[in-house]
């Protein structure tokens, strides 16, 4: 079979990723096509594409969710392959089946594997039959008593989740039989709420859980590697926002046999594309499946970093057939790499999105960092999509260095005029348990009071009014010594 | 001059109390003396206060300062009833006219959509100027007034469309 060489690749995304994805083909000589909806039509990916083409849809969210209207701007500008990024139609398997009815490649698995790993419980039952651990469960029937019944069995605490979930949604923890059958209900009706599919299911709940991931490539025909792990526990509403590569703490055995299985999960599944292993790790060293992400990850270039990999050129190469960039032997990894998610949000109001324009934007520059955004001074930042503004990235020799640099990188970072969690992130990095690796999804709730933003030092608070005051023209003028008329009319006299 | 800025609900005072030989500032009743200017208008800046060099970035929003410094982003607003655009009206649909005086500058255009504290427009009253922030979030419907016209205190200069479900 001879690969197909892509001219021209339609990006299926916008923000950040559709940003780095246009950086590496330009990199390969790929022309690039850009979607946006009216909102956006100024917005850096489509400045940055060598073409564009705007979708309509009720809501700006809603025309990136639009197959049809996309799979048609891919055949006009006569774009030979589709790349989804992260999220919309990245993991949709109607999609990847409508762009290769049309003859265009998808950069990602097939329909069917897509399929596989998209279902909780297929994509578990899979695993467990292809020798990856999966933590004890209970199915769900259609029968809610007869589930309740059945997870009682398995024993306290239990985790129920949305069959069809993800994002956290339809989940809870349940530490006692009485509490069962009111968390089971709770659980279905919001699960049909949110994703129209009622069914729930329960499993072992590890106590201070780890989350570790791996990140793997496949060749579609058996073929696959990894290329290490990634820690993400740091998480906020069942959502990262601290990544890093390596995990700390990690025995070197306990690694090996963590990412050993997740290429036995790749190769089983003949998977095709970048993709992500998650697991979840119990301080017992037990670890259990937990999904697999067919598609590049919001993190990767933290496993970029380390590696000297640029996955998304390996996930084209691998689409246009031409196999594994490397074989596992050459796989190496070197220093560490944390990655922040700027998000617009406010950390002392339990991280409630916020919106408003982005005044200022000033950006460290160093050689060990990479800020991933498609933000643009005085661009509004609005509810119309996710509130992750950018992703900082920085490598260092190690992690004690990693952590010192990305520190310093957040406290020159200045993004003025929509509220973040920059500070948010510097303290929770500079906190004693984070620098010491002591890691769980419960980090955030757990170190609540101490992540608290502190009162204002006492001689920091003098500087800020005098730099505020300075601000205001008006202020300034009359600091500076205005020409006296202008003085006088003002009513302030030296 | 004195100036009355709130930071996390707290109301603070900053007066000029000497310019020369060096700029002297009290805040909230203690000297302090201001031996290196920062430059005007937003982003990064240094200015030398009590002996000491701080770095720091700063915007601009309306009656508003955000000030980053030390690793942390402060909200500063001023206080000051003088700049309250918009205030008079109670509507949160105009922007009034907080003093007689003049338009310097249009910001912004009917159909544009402006989010609160963004200034519309920058007056010049008294040989000041000052910008009149957007009262809230929304669609400009009119501007009033040109570059150059006069107005009177309590005068509409700018409109925001009503508020929708969407807005």
């Amino acid at each position: 079979m001879t690969a197909p060489h892509f001219r021209k690749i339609l990006v299926a995304n916008r923000g950040e990723i559709a940003c780095r994805v246009m950086r590496t083909l330009a990199e390969m000589g790929i022309a690039s096509v850009a979607i946006n909806h009216r909102v956006e039509a100024r917005a850096r990916h489509v400045r940055m594409a060598n073409e564009a083409v705007e979708i309509t849809g009720d809501t700006p969210v809603a025309a990136h969710l639009d197959i049809d209207q996309i799979v048609a701007a891919a055949r006009a500008t006569g774009a030979d392959a589709i790349h989804p990024g992260y999220g919309f139609l990245s993991e949709n398997a109607r999609f990847a089946e409508a762009v290769a009815a049309a003859g265009i490649a998808f950069i990602g698995p097939d329909a069917a594997t897509i399929s596989l790993m998209g279902d909780k419980i297929s994509a578990r039952n899979f695993a467990e039959e292809n020798g990856v651990a999966v933590a004890p469960s209970v199915m769900p029937t259609d029968d809610l008593d007869q589930f309740i019944a059945r997870a009682e069995k398995i024993g306290f605490p239990l985790l129920i989740k949305a069959a069809a979930g993800g994002g956290g949604k339809g989940m809870s923890i349940v530490r006692s039989a009485a509490d069962l059958a009111e968390a089971a209900r709770i659980a279905a009706s919001e699960a049909q709420r949110y994703f129209g599919d009622g069914r729930v299911y329960a499993e072992t709940y590890v106590e201070r859980p780890r989350h570790i991931e791996v990140q793997v490539l496949g060749d579609g025909e058996g073929g696959a590697i990894h290329l290490f792990e990634r820690e993400c526990s740091v998480q906020r509403r069942f959502q990262k926002i601290i990544e890093e590569a390596p995990s700390a703490n990690l025995p070197e055995k306990l690694r090996e046999d963590i990412c050993a299985s997740a290429v036995r999960l790749a190769a089983a599944a003949n998977y095709k594309n970048a993709g992500t292993v998650e697991y979840i790790l119990g301080a017992d060293g037990r670890f259990f499946f937990l999904e697999m992400n067919t598609r590049l990850q919001v993190e990767h270039p933290v496993t970029e970093m380390i590696t000297g990999l640029d996955l998304v050129r390996a996930q084209i190469e691998i689409a246009a057939g031409k196999g594994l960039p490397l074989a596992q032997a050459d796989v190496t990894a070197r220093g560490h790499a944390i990655e922040c998610r700027i998000c617009a949000e406010d950390p002392d109001r339990d991280f409630m999105p916020e919106t408003g324009q982005v005044q200022y934007l000033g950006v460290p520059e160093e050689g060990w960092l990479r800020f991933e955004s498609a933000l643009d001074q005085g661009q509004k930042v609005t509810a119309d999509f996710d509130p992750m503004l950018a992703k900082l990235v920085v490598h260092g020799k190690d992690r004690h260095e990693a952590v010192d640099r990305s520190i310093a990188a957040l406290d020159g970072l200045a993004l003025l005029g929509v509220k973040t969690n920059i500070d948010y992130l510097a303290r929770v990095l500079d906190h004693g348990a984070f620098r010491a690796g002591e890691l769980h999804t419960g980090f955030v709730s757990e170190h609540k009071e101490a992540l608290a933003s502190a009162a204002i030092p006492a001689a920091t608070l003098p500087q800020v009014l005098a730099a505020a005051a300075l601000g205001f023209r008006e202020f300034q003028d009359l600091a500076l010594g205005t020409p006296e008329p202008y003085a006088a009319i003002g009513g302030w006299r030296n | 001059m004195a100036i009355r800025l709130s930071l996390d609900d707290k109301v603070h005072h900053v007066t000029i109390l000497r310019r020369h030989p060096h700029l002297v500032l009290v805040i909230d009743g203690e000297e302090h003396e201001i031996t290196r200017l920062p430059g005007p208008g937003d982003g990064r800046g240094t200015m030398s206060i009590g002996g000491h060099d701080v770095g720091f970035a700063r915007a601009t929003l309306g009656d508003r300062q955000v000030v980053r410094l030390g690793g942390r982003t402060f909200d500063v607003s001023r206080v000051d009833p003088f700049s309250k655009g918009g205030a008079a009206g109670g509507a949160q649909d105009a922007l009034r006219a907080p003093m007689p005086g003049a338009v310097v500058t249009v910001h912004r255009q009917p159909g544009d959509r402006v989010v609160r504290g963004e200034p519309l427009v920058t007056i010049e009253s008294m040989k000041l100027q000052t910008a009149l922030p957007a009262p809230r979030d929304g669609v400009v419907a009119g501007i009033l007034r040109a570059e150059g016209e006069t107005f009177e205190k309590d005068e509409v200069i700018a409109t925001l469309e009503p508020e929708t479900e969407d807005a």
